[in-house]
């Protein structure tokens, strides 16, 4: 059977002022009616460069300059034009990453949908209507007819990524192509999302090129991967194939500085040192040479190329990894076998550094002449934990349900409405609440207030923040060393010249040069940047570090790089952290203890490995369950607990339970009484009706979550037996 | 909807208080009571005629007297008595308003009608001929003052080549103003050019900004035509951030026009300000002023409609 999409030998060049990118060099793929191909790598390896070639829509300045790509067998490169536009649209669909920026803000999406239709199938207006209902109810749109005069503006996330995908598929391509369809979404959303492109796929049996920088999306969905690096395919395998017996240095690399659902979290994750090659001068030699722990001599001077073993197995190597490593987590273990162990840290679970009590934030929401009050946001409900003194604790949840500012609150950017923060043993919710005197009591004389908020500003010196976005948040005009200096200025210590040494030795604690100081920050990458940051936070010498998104924004083999020095400095330093993420496996790799919130609520916390082993939320459990892992066995034989569809709104948050929109097994009782804290061991706690394990009665006493409240159905069995698991994979989004 | 409303009445209301106190110390500042007086009725006035004129006027009255006094009249849709001219501010604004509103209006028209097709063709072909012929030009008018380019219009096209007349037609309604196009053509030529300077500047960055983005992207990946692209889907969203400016500037474009009236001799609002002026024609000043602000307001509310409309993500308490 032909290949219903084929490229052979690809180059393509984007063409800049002073230099020329080839971003993508020499790659040949095949994509067969009903077969799902991955096509994985970091970011800058040229994913979307062939993606865009395939359907002639490169940036200005992208040129194919060599190659052939075969749509249905038609070459299209030459074609003209007229021809070309009847292949977008028509053979090939186009998903692309961020539904929100990639739908026409001002043009409802039932027209969308069916000026595709109305321009490949001369049809009337009437049927292109009608063929738009059909697809956005094929991808699960609830009421699709109703919705048609929607604006993008008006849906949610996870809606508008349907939409975005029914009008790719409006016309029955033979060909999908998904740009990081899931990036821009959330873990819940993502699984339902591959759910659903899956379930299409297979019954329309149309070929799709997958395009993710997570080995997990991949492993779960494709039937075949390549992996790319530097503008080439550097490995090519059936998906079971490759994942069982990675050949190439660079791919087993990058596997192995994922934190992975087994990770033994008291190992260093292995990290890829250095940086991509720079593509407007590749090397004409192994472009992973510089990076690789298996070089020699040849793969400087010379330049492998893409072999296939007997099981069509492709790698570009002359290294290659040996063939019968079988286990999947194989790589991960060499590799980390050499990293260094770091010891178990002790810590007191009455030696509280910060005690979060009662913490609500909510943001009014006004309206009309006089700015009337007319409701809130509830970003922050009556959340209370405790952490440890050299502990970390991470919190997780998906976005917008008020992790970020909880972080805030901590550190005094955002004002409380209610409850109390006890840093190091002393109140420091003064500065963070409106007109409350921190102590109780009424107001006091100017004098005596004003040195306590010295005393409470000294106090959060100790408290600080590393900022979620390495590009937004190091000033661009400022020179690094000026950008580290200023919080020693501001608390005017040191003299010039000890605040120049204290910047130096901090740039070369995290890995820089101290000659970084006299750079700006654009003049650096991601990864150097997000160093930048943690110095920065670190320059007061704090106790206490936030630490939002860490590596979010960062790849995947830089990532590690942060994750190891965030532990490091750590351990050097006797920090406490607070780690905050919407990545599961990243706050479980980092954390003692986690906390799960949702919709401004804490539904469970415990001791990391506990709660990712043995969730007593039904929400924890599916947002673990949600969670692409690396290995295709357990990924397709996996029962996935999908969680229905997406965040209802902080202003009116369902009554009783704030999860019980999206819950499987959720009960009447759930709408009408906000479920109690049970305990299930050890530090461990959650609040739900019908957990699922059997609460216990609290052990220790963890003084922050546990309330002495007394719940009648605490005594029925656990409810895990009745968790329906959601085979079709693609639960449709509910309201 | 009831909101947005009395907060721009509200404002109306601010805006011109605040231009007529304005006006109102400033022309005091100039002249007062009898020197007003001997200024309006000339420098053989009798006693007799200035203590009439100053009785008339209300002018012995204290400055806040007289002000508070303006400002009542003016709630009842009064706006005083001409110096001058024997008609009331009212009579005499009424006149002359169609006429600009056919000057002003369709020069208006005119240069978006130009601008907005001229701008898009210069975002798609980017640092090409068009856009590089388009940017010269707008940068040039841009750069012009109002009545120079005005002048050059008449050195050229009727001076040199004596195809059009130099002078615009006269009447005291907009039907006479009308009867003669070819008086028409030039004052609405300099007004449209000195316009469509504008609004270029701003349709070639808006739909360039547009052309960028995602959305843009996803419509030639689904395979429409260039044209119907344009029209469809990046003219809307380009033209948000123009009408916002549009209406923004009608100040002003009316004060260019006020300029061109005078240099073509336009019997317009314009020219009646410019001879209040000069004759210190108070009443009618503090009428023009009025208006100027109302038209600001109305510019305002204009902008914000415009944007609504264009915007579904836009909606008004
Ligand atoms: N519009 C552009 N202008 C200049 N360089 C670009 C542009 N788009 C992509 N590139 C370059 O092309 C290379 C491949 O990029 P891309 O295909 O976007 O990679 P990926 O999708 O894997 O992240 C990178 O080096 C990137 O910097
Ligand atoms: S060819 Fe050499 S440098 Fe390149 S990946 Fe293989 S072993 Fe590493
Ligand atoms: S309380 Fe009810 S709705 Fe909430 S998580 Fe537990 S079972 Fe689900
Ligand atoms: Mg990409």
């Amino acid at each position: 059977m032909a290949p219903v999409l084929e490229i052979t030998d690809l180059r393509t060049e984007i063409r800049l002022r002073t230099s020329t990118v080839h971003a993508v060099d020499g790659v040949s793929l095949t994509v067969q009616a009903g077969e799902t191909v991955g096509l994985v790598g970091e970011s800058g390896c040229g994913k979307t460069t062939i993606g865009l070639s395939a359907i002639r829509l490169l940036p200005p300045g992208g040129h194919i300059t060599g190659g052939s790509i075969k749509i249905n067998g038609t070459e299209i490169v030459g074609l003209p034009d007229a021809r070309m536009r009847q292949i977008r649209g028509g053979d090939v669909g186009m998903i692309f990453q961020d539904p929100m920026t990639s739908l026409n803000p001002t043009m409802p999406i039932g027209e969308q949908i069916a000026e595709t239709v109305r321009v490949h199938k001369r049809v009337s207006h009437r049927a292109a209507v009608d063929r738009a209902v059909e697809v956005l109810d094929l991808v699960g749109m609830p009421r699709p007819r109703e919705r048609l005069g929607d604006f993008p503006h008006q849906l949610s996330g996870g809606l508008r990524q349907r939409v975005m995908i029914a009008m790719a598929l409006a016309c029955e391509p033979s060909v999908l192509i998904a740009d990081e369809p899931t990036t821009a979404v959330d873990v819940t959303i993502q699984a339902q999302i591959l759910g659903l492109l899956d379930r299409l796929k297979s019954e329309l049996s149309t070929a799709m090129l997958l395009i993710s920088h997570d080995m997990g999306v991949i492993a779960g969905r494709a039937d075949r991967v390549a992996v790319m690096y530097a503008g080439r395919v550097v490995e090519q395998a059936e998906t079971v194939e490759f994942f069982d017996h990675i050949r190439h240095p660079y791919a087993e690399a990058l596997l192995a500085s994922i934190p992975q659902p087994g990770q033994d979290s008291q190992r260093a994750l292995y990290s890829i040192p250095g940086n991509p090659p720079d593509l407007s001068n590749p090397p004409a030699a192994c472009r992973f040479a510089p990076r690789c722990r298996y070089a020699t001599d040849r793969c400087r001077t010379e330049d492998p190329r893409l072999e296939q073993d007997a099981a069509a197995h492709g790698y570009a190597c002359f290294h290659p990894v040996p063939a019968d490593d079988v286990r999947p987590e194989a790589a991960g273990l060499r590799l980390a076998a050499q990293a260094r162990l770091r010891e178990t840290r002790r810590t007191d679970a009455d030696d509280l550094i910060l005690d979060a009590r009662n913490l609500v934030k909510e943001y009014p929401i006004t309206a009309g002449l006089l700015q009337r009050t007319i409701g809130s946001v509830k970003a922050v409900s009556d959340v209370s934990f405790g952490i440890r003194r050299g502990e970390t604790f991470g919190l997780v949840g998906e976005s917008g349900c008020g992790k970020t500012t909880i972080g805030r609150l901590l550190v005094g950017l955002e004002r409380l409405t209610g409850g109390q923060i006890v840093f190091n043993g002393a109140d420091i919710s003064a500065l963070a609440t409106r007109s409350r005197p921190a102590h109780g009591g009424g107001p006091d004389d100017p004098a005596q207030a004003g040195s306590r908020r010295r005393q409470i500003s000294r106090l959060r010196r100790d408290l600080q923040l590393m900022f979620q976005d390495p590009y937004s948040s190091l000033d661009p005009r400022m020179r690094v060393g000026t950008i580290l200096r200023e919080p020693l200025v501001i608390q005017g210590i040191g003299s010039r010249r000890e605040q120049d040494q204290r910047v130096a030795a901090m740039l070369t604690e995290v890995g820089l040069q101290p000659a970084a100081a006299d750079r700006y920050p654009h003049e650096f990458s991601g990864g150097q940047r997000q160093r930048i940051g943690l110095a920065r936070a670190l320059m007061l010498d704090p106790k206490f570090l936030i630490a939002d998104e860490p590596v979010s924004a960062l790849d995947v083999s830089i990532r590690s790089q942060i994750l190891n020095l965030m532990r490091d400095l750590q351990d050097r330093h006797n920090l406490t952290y607070l780690i905050i993420s919407h990545d599961l496996a990243v706050v479980r790799y980092m954390a003692d203890r986690i906390g799960v919130v949702y919709l401004g609520k804490l539904v469970e916390s415990g001791p990391a490995d506990t709660v990712y082993s043995t969730p007593a939320h039904p929400y924890t459990a599916a947002l673990i369950s949600a969670i692409p892992s690396p290995d295709p066995h357990s990924e397709r034989g996996r029962n996935r607990t999908q969680v229905r569809g997406e965040l209802p709104s902080a202003v009116n948050p369902p009554s009783g339970c704030r999860f019980r929109t999206r819950c499987a097994i959720a009960e009447e009782i759930c709408a009408e009484v906000e479920p109690p804290v049970h305990s299930f061991g050890v530090d461990h706690y959650a609040s739900c009706h019908f957990p699922l394990q059997r609460p216990v009665p609290p052990a220790g006493t963890d003084g922050a979550l546990v309330r002495t409240q007394q719940d009648p159905i605490a005594d029925r069995p656990p409810a895990s037996g009745r968790l329906v698991p959601d085979t079709t994979g693609d639960a449709v989004a509910g309201q | 909807m009831t909101g947005f409303l009395i907060r721009r009445i509200l404002q109306a209301i601010i805006v011109v208080i605040g231009v007529t106190i304005i006006a109102f110390i400033l022309q005091n500042l100039i002249a007062t009571g009898p020197a007003l007086a001997h200024t309006i009725i000339g420098p053989r006035a009798t006693s007799q005629q200035i203590h009439e004129f100053i009785a008339t006027y209300g002018l012995n009255q204290p400055m806040p007297v007289q002000y508070w006094h303006f400002l009542w009249q003016l709630l009842h849709g009064n706006l005083g008595y001409s110096f001058k001219e024997n008609q009331s501010v009212d009579a005499i604004l009424g006149q002359q308003l169609p006429k600009d509103v056919v000057l002003v209006g369709s020069s208006l028209v005119l240069s978006l009608l130009i601008a907005i097709p001229l701008g898009i063709a210069q975002a798609v072909r980017r640092n090409r001929l068009v856009d590089h012929v388009g940017t010269g030009l707008s940068f040039l008018l841009y750069s012009m003052p109002t009545y120079w380019l005005s002048l050059l219009l008449i050195a050229a096209f009727s001076v040199s080549l004596q195809w059009l007349p130099a002078e615009a037609p006269q009447g005291t309604n907009v039907g006479q103003i009308l009867a003669d196009p070819a008086g028409l053509v030039l004052p609405i030529a300099s007004l449209t050019l000195v316009n469509y300077a504008l609004f270029s500047r701003y349709m070639r960055s808006s739909a360039i900004e547009n052309l960028a983005q995602d959305y843009i992207r996803t419509a030639r990946a689904k395979g429409l035509s260039e044209r119907y692209l344009l029209a469809r889907h990046l003219l809307r969203n380009s033209l948000i951030p123009v009408t916002t400016m549009v209406g923004l500037s009608l100040p002003g474009i009316l004060t260019a026009g006020l300029v061109t009236e005078y240099v073509f001799n336009f019997p317009g609002i314009g020219l009646t300000f410019f001879n209040a002026a000069v004759t210190s024609d108070y009443p009618v000043e503090l009428g023009i002023a009025v208006l100027v602000g109302l038209v600001t307001v109305a510019g305002n509310v204009l902008a914000d409609i415009g944007y609504a409309v264009l915007d579904p993500r836009v909606r008004y308490e």
